[in-house]
């Protein structure tokens, strides 16, 4: 009797040799190159656990690394309505939208109305600037879009499980078309003050097929909702300019 | 011909022209080229898109404007909401990381970038963009939001962007001129050579203003080594104390009625 396993690994050695014989050839660009454009969402949960999609689901913390986490900020900074960083913008639960352009691939996240402006062109990485979504420089291999992403700064998390880095981060990520309605998606994380190695995360992203579908605006500010910025005419605060911050009303007499 | 002069006249006297007789190259879609990076020439219309001296924040001194005629046409009841709110610079929405709204989110550079379906403005400050579908498809039902819903088409060389769905929170600029949620926007994007650009907007807002007014300003084609960064805003910045009375400065005959 064949164990069921033995099965699901032959299934997927079989499939995974079908795939490397006939790899999908991607409709190209006007200037011939795999077209990426369309908008795309993935379908897993790696928002909430980012080891879900890494390669082992284990991530290789640095045990300092990890007792410095433990310690370290309980407040995911997204619930400060900060940017979400590269790569937790592309497993999010909302759609990203790719616009390919000569010499330059744009990413417009529909969550916080994130843009990633994707250079083609070869440069070196900006020097002494950290950026939410860091700076991004791309190159093609072959069929696959490889972007270097660096200057990520230390401020954004890999999920809301509180899956951390340092500054020294600097993610390499793989664009790959692998059917009409998919793109395979990978990136290594590579962080020697965090990680003991560099590790790999890889995850589908599908295409949204729904008819007439597009981007909407997703707004988030703190206290949000917009009701905190509703004018209330109060006197303005005289003498001391502080009293504003102090007297500013709460949420709950906002909105009564 | 006579035509001709008239407009000519027109766009001398008030530095609004409808098109102009300059041709752009084609993209390879076939495409009124307008794509690039664009540096606005707003005068400090951040700050006022009225006339007003310089300030505090955005420093430009303004003699003109964005605004024809230099004056907005406010209900009596939205020219003294106006003036309260000019005292109420804490409330202005972009000092809460807000969107700017559109035109506001125009003060400030921008990519275009232009497929046959669709073309898409990237705005540099507060990463907002915009997709402007150039199929011909209406603006959604039941949807609004802070920078509207924008659709397209090309007449001529020019780009004609009709903004609507647009909410009552965002504002024209950190004086306190506002709008409500009836606001339409429509927006000609005017090519005049290699690197300039027209930009001018009809601005209709029947709840709070008694007509509809315009404003324009120049784009200028920003310099080739100009790299398009990243402009993170959120709150609990700690800086929001300057933001008080920061607008007593102005005369108090700025708001002219």
């Amino acid at each position: 009797m064949i164990h069921y396993r033995t099965l699901t690994a032959a299934f997927w050695l079989t499939s995974f040799i079908a795939s490397a014989q006939a790899p999908y050839a991607a409709p190209r660009t006007r200037d011939g190159k795999p077209d990426l454009q369309g908008i795309w969402e993935t379908r897993n949960a790696a928002a909430f656990d980012v080891a879900e999609i890494a390669e082992g689901h284990e991530i290789p913390y640095l045990p300092e690394a990890l007792e410095k986490e433990q310690k370290g900020n309980r407040v995911d900074p997204m619930a400060h309505c900060a940017m979400p960083g590269v790569p937790r913008a592309n497993y999010l639960p909302f759609p990203l939208q790719i616009i390919q352009r000569p010499g330059l691939v744009i990413i417009l996240y529909e969550y916080l109305h994130n843009q990633r402006l994707i250079s083609t062109t070869p440069r070196e990485h900006l020097d002494g600037i950290d950026l939410w979504m860091g700076d991004s420089v791309a190159h093609w291999e072959g069929d696959t879009l490889v972007v270097d992403v660096a200057d990520l700064g230390d401020k954004t998390w890999l999920d809301s499980a509180r899956h951390t880095h340092s500054d020294a981060l600097h993610v390499v990520e793989r664009y790959t078309r692998t059917g009409l309605d998919t793109i395979r998606y990978e990136a290594t994380l590579e962080d020697p003050k965090t990680y003991s190695k560099p590790w790999k995360i890889a995850l589908t992203l599908h295409r949204n097929t729904q008819p007439g579908f597009e981007l909407r605006e997703q707004e988030c500010t703190e206290g949000d909702d917009g009701r905190a910025i509703q004018p209330q005419y109060r006197p303005a605060p005289k003498g001391d300019p502080l009293e504003f911050i102090r007297t500013y009303p709460s949420k709950s007499e906002v909105s009564k | 011909m006579k035509r001709t002069w008239l407009i000519l006249a027109f766009a001398a006297v008030t530095g609004f022209a409808q098109s102009s007789a300059y041709v752009p190259p084609r993209t390879s879609d076939g495409l009124p080229d307008l794509e690039g990076i664009w540096q606005p020439r707003a005068g400090g219309a951040a700050y006022s898109i009225l006339p007003h001296p310089g300030g505090f924040f955005l420093g430009a001194e303004s003699k003109e404007g964005v605004v024809e005629g230099g004056a907005l046409p406010y209900q009596p009841w939205a020219a003294a909401q106006v003036k309260e709110l000019t005292q109420h610079m804490e409330f202005d929405p972009t000092g809460h990381c807000h969107y700017e709204g559109v035109p506001h989110a125009m003060y400030f550079s921008f990519q275009i970038v232009e497929t046959p379906k669709y073309t898409a403005i990237l705005h540099e400050n507060m990463h907002a963009w915009r997709i402007v579908y150039m199929d011909g498809s209406p603006h959604p039902k039941d949807y609004s939001a802070w920078m509207g819903d924008s659709r397209g088409r090309w007449e001529g060389n020019t780009l004609v962007v009709d903004v609507a769905n647009n909410n009552d929170k965002s504002v024209f600029d950190m004086a306190g001129h506002f709008h409500s949620d009836a606001l339409h926007v429509v927006e000609r994007f005017i090519p005049v050579d290699r690197d300039t650009i027209r930009y001018e907007a009809t601005l209709d807002d029947p709840k709070v203003f008694t007509r509809p007014w315009k404003m324009g300003f120049n784009l200028k084609r920003a310099p080739k080594d100009y790299l398009f960064l990243e402009s993170g805003c959120f709150e609990d910045e700690r800086d929001q104390q300057h933001l008080v009375n920061g607008l007593a400065t102005l005369p108090k005959d700025h708001y002219k009625q």
